[in-house]
């Protein structure tokens, strides 16, 4: 029997035809998580307004009430701001397994810019309107730079999900090109990655759970630390 | 996730995606030629036939193959059996000469022992017949076995017929994994395998040949661990065509122990990449057909998708380890980091491809089971049988490999 190259053909065709189902679903998945980033950092923006609006007006108008209202957006932010992180950090991770796109390097840009002003707007907040709330800052760097920075976010996204909102934990990417990030590591004085800083006070190097928690109990009094 | 392991990925599924609907689609064209069953016609196929049983230590089973070929649907005055005794350390010799008659079952009896393909050399060099079917000592071929492969001959361009090999009584799971194996692998993959000319092997469980080319090919190699493949390429490259048959069977026993297993599987696997290697310069022939493509793009899918195994292997563990590590750091806290949150935005590329690949699987274990005649419950079993043989099959190929690197010299038990 002669070789039947049409059912080769028609096998080939299948083959490529399949080969681009996935990959225009890919291209389609990849659209969809760029809009939904970039909804959600819209939607974050426009909080941040508020929030500043909120900020400026405790400094003019009556402030305990307009306290009360930073106080509790703040609260909402510091979620938002947290679950946008991971989202970004999820969905650049999938896309970056096939290729790079700018598209992430830009919203890491904005979403660290957000993360420096909510925590400016917090430290100030906290002297205006006596806010009782434990900041910790992580400096890290990639990987091929930092090869521990991966293992302490994955304790820092351990201790968060127990303290949730009274301790607003801030991860800042060293490697963005951003003076306000650069700012940063030189006045808390970070010598190595990762590093954190709880309330003012350095900490280089890779920490335990139980160190961590050490730390911010030293700095504040906490839930888990009773 | 590097670029070298996103080629592997790709190149792995275009190729074996190609080579599964390629496949696929011959069952469908060719869904009513599978079972086609040849008429036999006594005035014109009759011919005689020796049968040559080499036997190393099978005294076991040697009686039973015995009596199975008293029963061929075939004048007993046009066949013959020849049982070559392997240089046997056990009763082998004494039940075959307790049938031998010198006329009809032949006992050659080597005292000492040469291997399998010098046994079948000495049966075929002893043959009468005009075609020559070579069996295992442990293999039970259907009463119609003759009058279902001889029709094939008709075709002057056919040198060999191969038959469906069907395990015997496949009770443990192993054994129905192997099953499972047997009904696509030494059946339906043989039948499509002839559509295209491309029958990579003549299964020692039961094969015919014609007696003339047997013996201008030489026999069969002596030197060589998987004889009945490397006759299928000399085959080929003399310009003839090996032809299957699903209408009949041979039912043969399978090693007993996953151990048996390994060390048949090590020196099928080897065996074959060896006979591959040997053969190399007849791959590179013109007038082979497309064998001389699918013979090559086989063995790159596999070596390529045993790679890929690899490759993900050290990934995933290199990845587990990293996050025991990490779990280390929160005392082992395993709950905390787990919440249920999917995301159909954070599926992965690889996802697509992973689960293609399943379907296609299910498909072709679907579509193979069907035409050849299996119930629903075999096609459930098949298709997780055929995922745990994916496993197993990736550990033989290394297995394998590694003693071809090793250079070390496959056992046959």
């Amino acid at each position: 029997m002669a070789v039947e190259r049409k059912l080769f053909l028609y096998a080939g065709i299948i083959t490529v035809l399949l080969f681009v189902m996935i990959y225009s679903l890919n291209v389609f998945l990849s659209r969809e998580r760029e809009d939904s980033l970039s909804t959600r950092m819209d939607s974050l923006i426009d909080d941040f307004e508020e929030m500043q609006a909120l900020f400026l007006m405790s400094g003019i108008f009556d402030t305990n009430g307009t306290c009360i209202a930073l106080q509790t957006w703040m609260s909402q932010m510091d979620k938002s701001l947290w679950d946008l992180g991971i989202k970004l950090d999820q969905y650049q991770k999938v896309t970056e397994e096939y290729l790079k796109d700018p598209f992430y390097l830009e919203q890491k840009k904005k979403f660290n810019r957000r993360q420096v002003i909510y925590y400016s707007i917090l430290k100030e907040a906290k002297d205006r309107c006596s806010l009782n709330a434990t900041s910790l800052l992580f400096f890290y760097r990639k990987s091929e730079e930092c090869p521990d920075c991966d293992a302490m976010s994955f304790v820092l996204t351990d201790l968060k999900r127990e303290v949730n909102e009274e301790v607003a934990i801030f991860s800042f990417d060293t490697n963005l090109d951003l003076p306000s990030i650069q700012v940063l590591p030189v006045f808390f004085n970070v010598t190595s990655y990762p590093c954190i800083v709880v309330e003012g006070k350095t900490h280089c190097g890779l920490y335990n759970k139980n160190e961590l928690t050490k730390f911010v109990c030293d700095a504040g009094q906490l839930s888990i630390c009773s | 996730m590097d670029l070298v392991y996103t080629l592997f990925m790709v190149a792995v599924w275009f190729l074996s995606t190609f080579f599964t609907i390629s496949f696929l689609l011959h069952v469908i064209k060719h869904r009513d030629r599978l079972s086609e069953s040849r008429e036999f016609d006594f005035s014109k196929q009759a011919r005689r036939v020796s049968i040559v049983i080499p036997a190393f230590n099978e005294e076991e089973r040697l009686g039973q193959t015995l009596a199975s070929l008293e029963m061929l649907d075939y004048p007993k005055d046009l066949y013959e059996v020849i049982v070559v005794n392997d240089g046997s350390s056990d009763g082998t010799a004494r039940v075959a000469a307790q049938y031998a008659d010198g006329r009809h079952v032949i006992l050659i009896d080597n005292q000492e022992n040469k291997g399998k393909a010098a046994s079948l050399n000495d049966g075929i060099e002893r043959a009468t017949g005009e075609f020559i079917a070579c069996m295992d000592a442990d293999s039970q071929p259907r009463p119609d076995v003759l009058k279902k492969t001889l029709p094939y001959f008709s075709n002057k361009a056919v040198g060999a017929v191969t038959v469906t090999v069907k395990v015997q009584s496949a009770k443990s799971l192993l054994h129905k994994l192997v099953d499972l194996e047997y009904i696509i692998g030494l059946s339906l993959f043989l039948k499509v395998m002839s559509l295209f000319d491309c029958v990579i092997v003549t299964p020692g469980p039961f094969s015919i040949y014609r007696a003339d080319l047997l013996r201008k090919l030489g026999g069969f190699d002596r030197q060589n661990i998987v004889e009945d493949m490397e006759i299928a390429y000399r085959i080929h490259r003399e310009g003839f065509r090996i032809e299957h048959s699903m209408d009949t069977h041979v039912s043969t026993y399978i090693p007993q122990t996953f151990g048996a297993l390994y060390t048949q599987r090590k020196r099928w696997y080897s065996g074959a990449l060896l006979t591959f290697w040997q053969h190399k310069g007849t791959l590179l022939r013109h007038d082979m057909g497309l064998f001389r493509y699918f013979i090559p793009y086989q063995y790159g899918l596999i070596l390529l998708g045993v790679a890929l195994f690899l490759y993900t292997g050290f990934l995933w563990f290199r990845n587990a380890f990293t996050q025991l590590s990490y779990y280390a750091l929160t005392n082992f806290n395993f709950f905390s980091q787990f919440k249920f949150d999917f995301d159909v935005l954070g599926i992965s590329i690889f996802s697509f491809f992973g689960v293609t690949a399943i379907l296609l699987t299910v498909l072709f274990v679907s579509i193979g089971l069907k035409v050849t005649n299996h119930s629903r419950k075999k096609m459930a079993f098949g298709v997780f049988g055929y995922i745990a043989l994916y496993f197993l099959y990736q550990f033989f190929w290394i297995s394998s490999l590694g003693l071809i690197l090793l250079r070390r010299r496959p056992r046959w038990r």
